[in-house]
């Protein structure tokens, strides 16, 4: 991954600050902290269980929070999830939950919900037609009947339909081959650069998503552990031994 | 050959005014997940507007609907906001939302039994009454052809909402995964809303005719409740088309029990088609097969 120069000076775009969410007497997270700043791809890393998913639920307003805030450009985020979207966050959710009865250029324009303008819709709808040539050859076909890969980029697609400023992934790789979750991944990449999307990844799959990202945070058991630079975790003993199986020769 | 054909056009006038209120409680069925009991209330609600704008008021027939389509519609959303919304911000388990509306179907029959009593109360004779010749078969009431022709109207509307208007695919979205919609950026509250106020105009439509038919008492809802369950359960819940073919099924075998056996056996036939269908078939005709793959 090329070098990202983050100016700790500058604010970041999206901040999570001491985060909280209770499932009724379980704390799914206590106390989060995490920043992603404008242009970067941030991970978060962890095994089951360790509150992903929770994570990118109670900053999409899908759960509600017990405790701290979530800003974006300072601002704090809405609590309802329409809201969210509106406000410039979206999500890629875990299992994908593309509309499986809606045909592909249908899902396409839920994603782009939010906007107003229909020349928008057309002209964002292009962008992720160059990203994901495969869904526009597939445009009229039901989304239930795509491949699990062709579903995840539908899904990815569909987020960036509404214009987001932060792009939230849960768990891309999900029950993907791993040829698939490769080709996933480059897309992730061309995300990135071409539309300068800044991106927030949750991921079981640690060593894809430091490849990925810029910076990366290890989620445990509801709190961040340890935060760094990527490629510098990629390489630290304690995260090879727990998340990457172990050090290779 | 003169009573099949004649009673072929009677169960299909009668199937398509079920179909307008089955339509109305599948749509409610396929977002929420619940058997909405209360949806016959909404067209008693629709039929007495109807009726009281015409007798009282003594206007024409077109105001007296258009008072009783959107008043049903607003009441239906305020059904929903009263019993329904509280409950389903509380649990994701909808079977306290399905006991609720057997409460505010009790509820609504019953603010008609103490404000204004329970008597049988016919329409004022609004509708054509003729008779007219079909092709010397059979002989069809004009009010008849009428409903049919109203609740294709109204069915070809829904469809085109459904299909061509940004809340329609949002709705056809929501049917699929209403978590997920509201994650589109949908305002998940608005559109529950849109929808009971849809289902409630449906009812209505299929009430005013109703109260034509069978004249207007406040039990009418609970009967035609337990026919629109049927039908969406023959045509398979939550499925709009399942909706109206199942409504269609259930008109015509109606109509053919009353005309070939008696009148009586028509409910016998209905309950006998509802247990058949779920022996048989038990996701009903059209019941959701496309799967997501994981």
């Amino acid at each position: 991954m090329s070098e990202q120069n983050v100016e700790t000076t500058k604010k970041p775009l999206l901040s999570v600050q001491n985060l909280s969410v209770n499932y009724g007497a379980i704390r799914a997270l206590k106390g989060a902290d995490l920043d992603v700043y404008a242009g970067e791809i941030v991970a978060v890393i962890g095994a089951n269980g360790a509150g992903k998913s929770t994570l990118m639920n109670a900053i999409m307003g899908d759960v509600p929070r017990a405790g701290g805030q979530i800003l974006l450009d300072g601002n704090p985020l809405p609590a309802k999830s329409f809201q969210v979207v509106t406000s410039g966050v979206s999500l890629s959710p875990e299992g994908r939950k593309v509309f499986a009865p809606l045909s592909v250029y249908e899902n396409l324009e839920m994603g782009a919900f939010p906007l107003k303008d229909r020349s928008a819709v057309e002209e964002q709808m292009g962008k992720v037609f160059t990203l994901f040539p495969r869904l526009k050859e597939r445009t009229a076909q039901y989304a239930g009947t795509l491949s699990g890969g062709e579903q995840q980029m539908l899904a990815i697609g569909r987020a960036l339909m509404a214009k987001p400023r932060v792009l939230l992934l849960d768990e891309p790789s999900l029950g993907l081959a791993p040829i698939i979750i490769n080709e996933i991944f480059k897309e992730l990449t061309e995300v990135n650069k071409k539309l300068g999307m800044t991106i927030l990844i949750v991921e079981q799959n640690a060593r894809k998503a430091l490849l990925l990202s810029h910076r990366a945070y290890v989620l445990q058991t509801g709190s961040i552990t340890m935060e760094g630079q990527s490629k510098d975790l990629l390489h630290n003993p304690e995260i090879e031994e727990a998340y990457l199986g172990g050090k290779k020769k | 050959m003169d009573t099949i054909v004649q009673q072929l056009i009677n169960g299909l006038s009668l199937g398509s005014v079920y179909a307008l209120i089955a339509v109305g409680y599948s749509l409610v069925y396929s977002i929420l997940l619940f058997s909405n009991f209360a949806h016959g209330g909404f067209l008693v609600i629709g039929g007495y507007i109807c009726y009281f704008v015409l007798r009282s008021m003594e206007m024409s027939i077109w105001v007296a609907a258009f008072a009783a389509l959107f008043g049903a519609g607003v009441s239906a959303v305020l059904v929903e906001k009263l019993a329904y919304r509280p409950i389903r911000e509380r649990t994701p388990i909808t079977l306290y939302m399905l006991i609720a509306s057997m409460g505010m179907s009790i509820v609504i029959e019953n603010i008609f039994v103490v404000t204004i009593g329970g008597r049988f109360r016919a329409l004022p004779p609004v509708f054509p009454s003729g008779l007219v010749d079909f092709m010397g078969v059979a002989t069809i009431n004009q009010s008849d052809l009428l409903s049919l022709a109203t609740a294709i109207v109204f069915l070809v509307a829904l469809q085109l909402f459904l299909s061509k208007t940004k809340w329609g695919l949002a709705i056809r979205a929501a049917s699929y995964n209403l978590r997920v919609a509201g994650l589109m950026g949908v305002n998940v509250n608005r559109l529950i809303s849109i929808v009971f106020f849809v289902a409630g105009l449906l009812a209505a439509v299929g009430g005013i005719f109703l109260s034509v038919k069978y004249t207007l008492y406040p039990q009418l809802g609970a009967m035609i409740t337990t026919k629109a369950f049927v039908a969406a359960v023959i045509g398979g819940l939550g499925s709009l088309p399942g909706a109206v073919i199942g409504s269609l099924i259930l008109g015509l075998a109606e109509m053919l029990a009353a005309g070939f056996i008696s009148s009586q056996f028509r409910d016998l036939i209905v309950f006998a088609l509802l247990i058949i269908t779920l022996i048989v078939r038990p996701t009903g005709l059209f019941g959701k097969s496309v799967g997501e793959k994981v």
